[in-house]
């Protein structure tokens, strides 16, 4: 039998490989006898030394899994310790945790445990009894169980904040290859089913004038990246297809690092780079918020993959360069997003400073645009000296090697705290 | 030159700077000095405007927060743009390129982000007085935001009773109202918690040593904030582990 701290090990452990530690857009008064809230905003409460934040306590309600893909160090095959928390265990620690402000509140996914149902039953027992018993308004991210049924993935999202059911890899010959027991359509029914929850919830407090009560920070899925031969093409492809399709709040991107426990069919990959992931959630910030389609980030770019030395909208930017200089005191706002070095903000700033002022080159400074790589694709009011390099064949080499500052991660802070600029 | 003596908040600069506005001093003719037997807490938000001044009220927002900042040069800037919004442009706030609208939201974000870490990293242990349940924190602020930050932690624990005490004052919520105190010292505070070494214990394994990005933590994780947190202690031994997996 093991104890508590070792179970807290073990399945702390396991859970983090779910890059996603986001406690945002939620929006939950504090019951008149409870604990705790949530008012839109994540919060990061802490910070790992790999960069990554705790907002969530992040937990496997058991790391035993009847399932056996390649990629995850829980699969059936694997070597790793097994344990299992019981639901009580997890309430306690959760309820513990967020009254001393450690947390923003629980992440609780599993190991598939007899089948999916019964997973899934496991899980909204916990969050049920945080709800119901404890009166809990704390956050709650409940893993979807790929091929649980809609009437428990309903009543998931009664008390969940967030759902997210994991696609995992872009395509069917990829899990048919590495995660021989999913597929595509079963992880896609799941989400349109959460997606269904959301809709009508919607329809409700339309109707009602209530809000919505169903995942109300909506539902999220992470893919692993580098495990299989798909290129960024095919990765930002389906991501797309995901956001337009299910309406996903996020897609999280996870690099996969072969460890101890690696099935012995992916032990031959190389390490993916970390670099490889960062440029695919900047390309995945430009198709949510700066209005560019999937294939104009990759079309053009070497067998699919992102330019791991150059931000996409940099490197989009010098394959395109007839569309420039733009003229930041004229522009539209869609084509001043298009600008490298300018990201939404000061894409705001500008328009709204504009109105009142004739914008020079120093003001942009003061409007936050990055002019290390701006300065070469914008006008201004004043002489801009560096703008006739446009034309000039060797205006990449200016961004070589790194000029480009990398933005952080992603996946590193929730979006309340990171920029997202770029 | 006039003297304008206020105390460290925004009620008070507020009722001098609507005085002098309304007799039309231009702002290089006063110099701000912080009064020194200043609280640096106000009772009752200002009411008295015998002389209503209509100020955008994102001029109002944006001072409450630079009212927060720890330097006294916020006076004669804020008093600076009030003047130049009221003679000059009263859309000047909009105009982000101006120095003093630049200045000014420097100083605002310093702000929100120390008011945005004082809700991640105030720690409560809980303890027990007279058989009944206190959670206590301890939490050491870079700005004046103890009235501005500590409303939240009534919203979220609104059934604990807890006090947070920094050395820029204290908040006390008894279930049912805030009170605010003088500053306080670190020893007032208590110096465990049993569930503390479960946290860390989840702090220890939730961290991937395969992926160490040590600059990326401490840029939102400021090393400053380490000695009041529990966990921060593992810091250097995770390090050191990392790099002999090499990561």
């Amino acid at each position: 039998m093991i104890d508590l701290t070792r179970k807290l090990e073990i399945l702390a452990d396991a859970a983090k490989y779910d890059a996603s530690c986001a406690s945002s857009g939620s929006h939950r008064k504090r019951d008149i006898n409870g604990i705790g809230n949530t008012e839109g905003m994540g919060i990061c409460h802490s910070y790992t030394p790999d960069g990554r934040c705790i907002s969530l306590l992040k937990l496997l309600l058991t790391n035993v899994c009847i399932w056996d893909c390649g990629y995850c160090v829980n699969r059936r095959s694997s070597n790793v310790q097994r344990a299992r928390f019981k639901p009580e265990e997890v309430v306690s620690l959760t309820m513990n945790f967020y009254k001393r402000n450690y947390i923003e509140g629980l992440f609780l996914s599993s190991g598939i445990i007899q089948n999916a149902d019964y997973t899934m039953e496991q899980l909204i027992l916990v969050a049920k009894t945080l709800r119901e018993r404890e009166l809990f308004g704390g956050y709650i991210h409940l893993k979807a169980v790929p091929g649980a049924s809609k009437e428990l993935l309903l009543e998931a999202g009664k008390y969940a904040d967030r759902l997210s059911a994991n696609i995992e890899l872009p395509s069917q010959e990829d899990l048919n290859e590495l995660a021989p027991e999913k597929t595509v359509t079963e992880i896609e029914t799941t989400m349109s089913d959460v997606k269904f929850g959301i809709d009508d919830s919607k329809d409700k407090a339309e109707t009602s004038g209530g809000t919505v009560t169903f995942a109300r920070a909506g539902q999220s899925t992470q893919l692993v990246v580098g495990a299989s031969e798909s290129s960024d093409a095919t990765i930002l492809t389906k991501a797309q297809e995901l956001y337009n399709q299910f309406r996903l709040r996020r897609v999280y991107y996870s690099a996969f690092s072969p460890a101890a426990d690696t099935s012995p069919k992916l032990r031959v990959r190389p390490k993916t780079p970390a670099m490889r992931e960062h440029r695919l959630y900047e390309a995945d910030w430009l198709i949510r918020h700066y209005g560019f389609k999937s294939h104009e980030i990759t079309a053009g770019v070497a067998n699919g993959n992102l330019d791991l030395e150059k931000d996409p909208k940099l490197a989009w930017a010098l394959r395109h360069r007839h569309m420039f200089p733009v003229d930041v005191n004229r522009a539209s706002k869609s084509l001043l997003m298009r600008v490298p070095g300018i990201g939404v903000r000061s894409v705001n700033r500008i328009v709204s400073a504009r109105r009142f002022t004739r914008i020079r080159l120093e003001d942009l400074v003061r409007l936050r645009v990055a002019l290390n790589r701006a300065r070469y694709f914008v006008t201004t009011s004043d002489h801009n000296p560096d703008v006739f390099r446009l034309d000039r064949a060797n205006l990449p080499d200016v961004f070589a090697p790194r000029l480009a500052q990398p933005s952080l991660f992603a996946d590193v802070m929730p979006v309340s705290v990171i920029s997202g600029e770029i | 030159m006039i003297h304008a003596s206020v105390e460290n908040n925004f009620e008070s600069w507020s009722s001098a700077a609507r005085r002098f506005l309304s007799g039309g001093v231009p702002p290089g003719q006063i110099v701000w000095t912080d009064e020194e037997q200043g609280s640096l807490f106000t009772d009752s938000p200002a009411s008295t405007n015998s002389t209503a001044l209509s100020v955008p009220p994102a001029f109002v927002k944006l001072a409450e927060a630079v009212s927060c900042f720890d330097d006294s040069s916020k006076w004669p800037l804020l008093y600076r743009i009030l003047f130049r919004l009221k003679t000059e442009n009263r859309h000047l706030l909009e105009i982000e390129s101006d120095a003093d609208v630049r200045e000014a939201r420097i100083m605002e974000k310093a702000v929100n982000r120390d008011v945005h870490k004082f809700h991640a990293f105030v720690r409560f242990r809980r303890v027990e007085v007279e058989a009944e349940e206190l959670f206590v924190a301890w939490h050491e602020p870079l700005h004046l935001t103890v009235q501005r930050a500590t409303p939240f932690f009534a919203r979220r624990f609104g059934t604990m009773k807890f006090s947070i005490l920094t050395p820029n004052g204290c908040a006390h919520w008894d279930k049912k109202t805030m009170t605010y105190s003088e500053p306080a010292a670190r020893t007032m505070a208590p110096d465990a918690d049993d569930t503390e070494e479960f946290w860390r214990v989840y702090y220890r394994s939730i961290f991937n040593p395969f992926r160490l990005k040590i600059k990326a933590m401490k840029k939102e994780f400021p090393v400053r904030h380490w000695p009041t947190l529990p966990e921060a202690s593992l810091i250097p031994e995770l390090i050191r582990e990392a790099q002999s997996k090499g990561s």
